[in-house]
């Protein structure tokens, strides 16, 4: 019984993914794509990730959608060129080629998983029982530290090659009660997330991804405009996230003499702290992601 | 067949469509959305391949989550990227 | 009591799913933007509020409700602002034309 779903909804994903990239009007195929996020994101719960599956659907499928559609409307369409058909058979071939490998090598790849049982030893003393957020911030928090400064390199392009700013068209009269509805349930799912992330799905990214969320509510339905002193704020609150990881990395480095190893028995301290902090930087980077930076005159 | 076949086999399709339009567009915008799609498919090979006997394995999991984050602000740096060029082809 | 509560579960999940399912036949092939918009927003909110109490009762569990409720709440208030936004959009780009 469970088995028709899954099948179903695996060729639900590859059907609309390929709808997505079949069509060439850009719109249809945005959507398209938003379409195929949530569907992954619906057989990422049926695969045991609820973590990961609340990540996807509003990272992957939400803002990531959010982003294709704001440069939709700039990019210049392509020349259409349309390639010869020999080549595109020899690329079918080759694509076909590919993703069949790829099946095999990943179905038929022998040895048992070693990460659970290593995991589950020491789930207790990580200061939380989600085992994944206890491997987020605590086993391999330098990944996640990596990653805060991947965001960062990011936002520092972003800062570089500055886009325009999005000006949203005036809205209308809904986008207030809409904003005076979801903006705050927004601000109070993001910290419901955090907290329930020790022990339940949940965490920082996804608490963040929904923070973000609200504020492009407020953006973009002109509640709060993209001056440069509010865009420096949120550069302001994007660095404090990385900021104090790195700090509390070389402070646990001071105090234990190994790098990101919190003390004994204030693992779950260390963490809270660190997280309710990357949430707000998350939200602020996602934020200063989609509508650019603040503009320094060229003098 | 169970149900992570499935999802393996649905994870390397997702692969192979995206490879192919990759490969044949010329369009900025919906590379970059294949490229967000071949990520996508490779997650879920990533995790289905992580299940073993219905219990799921955290550390993909986590792997998999930086790899969503990174993933958007690869893409937010693609899209301002493309509109530079399009405003250098302009000038 | 658990099994009315199971059929009648059953029963609304049905009904919810035929909605939807409306609603996407609706979207395919009706001929205006406005039209369609009419089909997608009302089919779609009805659909998954039937869902969410078919849900609920399935699981026979309160807490169950409250949450899908939200959900529900959530998707119809999104459902409205966009659909109010996609008319506004297509009507002012008709007063372009």
């Amino acid at each position: 019984m469970s088995l028709a779903f899954d099948v179903l909804l695996a060729f639900g994903v590859v059907f609309t993914a390929a709808a997505a990239l079949g069509t060439h009007d850009r719109v249809a195929s945005i959507a398209g794509f938003v379409v195929t996020g949530l569907l992954v994101a619906l057989s990422l719960v049926r695969l045991g990730a609820p973590d990961v599956a609340l990540a996807e659907a509003a990272i992957g499928a939400g803002l990531t959608g959010a982003l294709l559609l704001r440069s939709a409307w700039r990019l210049k369409p392509a020349e259409s060129r349309v390639s010869p058909p020999i080549d595109r058979i020899i690329v079918a071939l080759i694509a076909v080629c590919l993703s069949g490998a790829l099946a095999w090598a990943v179905y038929t790849a022998p040895g048992a998983a070693l990460y659970p049982a290593l995991v589950s030893e020491r789930l207790a003393e990580s200061g939380v029982t989600n085992p994944v957020t206890a491997v987020l911030l605590n086993f391999r928090a330098w990944d996640t530290l990596l990653e805060i400064a991947v965001l960062f390199v990011a936002l520092i392009l972003v800062r570089i090659v500055a886009p325009a700013h999005p000006q949203p068209v005036v809205l209308g009269e809904l986008m207030l009660p809409f904003a005076r509805i979801v903006v705050p349930m927004c601000a109070f799912l993001a910290g419901h997330l955090l907290w329930q992330g020790a022990s339940v799905p949940g965490g920082a990214f996804q608490a963040g991804a929904i923070l973000a969320g609200g504020s492009l509510v407020l953006m973009l339905g002109g509640f709060a405009v993209p001056t440069p002193r509010l865009l420096s704020w949120g550069m302001m609150v994007a660095l404090l996230g990385l900021a104090v990881f790195a700090v509390a990395a070389l402070s646990t480095e001071a105090l234990t003499g190994t790098l990101l190893l919190y003390p004994d028995g204030a693992a779950k301290i260390w963490i809270l702290m660190i997280e309710a902090l990357l949430t707000l930087s998350i939200a602020a980077m996602l934020c200063l992601l989609f509508c650019g930076m603040p503009r320094r005159p060229l003098k | 067949m169970t149900s992570e076949l499935i999802y393996i086999c649905a994870g390397s399709g997702l692969v192979g469509l995206a490879f192919y339009r990759l490969a044949t567009c010329r369009d900025m915008l919906l590379r970059v959305l294949s490229l967000n799609v071949l990520a996508v498919g490779i997650a879920i090979l990533f995790l289905a391949s992580a299940r073993d006997a219905g219990m799921t394995d955290a550390v993909p999991q986590a792997f998999v989550l930086t790899g969503i984050v990174v993933l958007v602000a690869v893409t937010a740096a693609l899209l301002a990227l493309a509109e530079q060029i399009d405003r250098q082809r302009d000038e | 009591m658990t099994t009315v509560l199971h059929a009648l579960g059953l029963t609304l999940t049905t009904f919810g799913v035929s909605f939807l399912l409306i609603a996407a036949l609706g979207v395919w092939r009706l001929p205006d933007v406005l039209s369609r918009l009419h089909a997608l927003t009302k089919a779609d909110s009805a659909g998954l509020a039937l869902i969410a109490l078919g849900a609920a009762c399935l699981t026979g569990r309160l807490n169950t409700l409250l949450t899908l409720g939200l959900c529900v709440v959530l998707v119809a208030l999104s459902g409205v602002t966009i659909g109010h936004l996609i008319a506004r959009a297509h009507l002012s780009e008709g007063d372009l034309e």
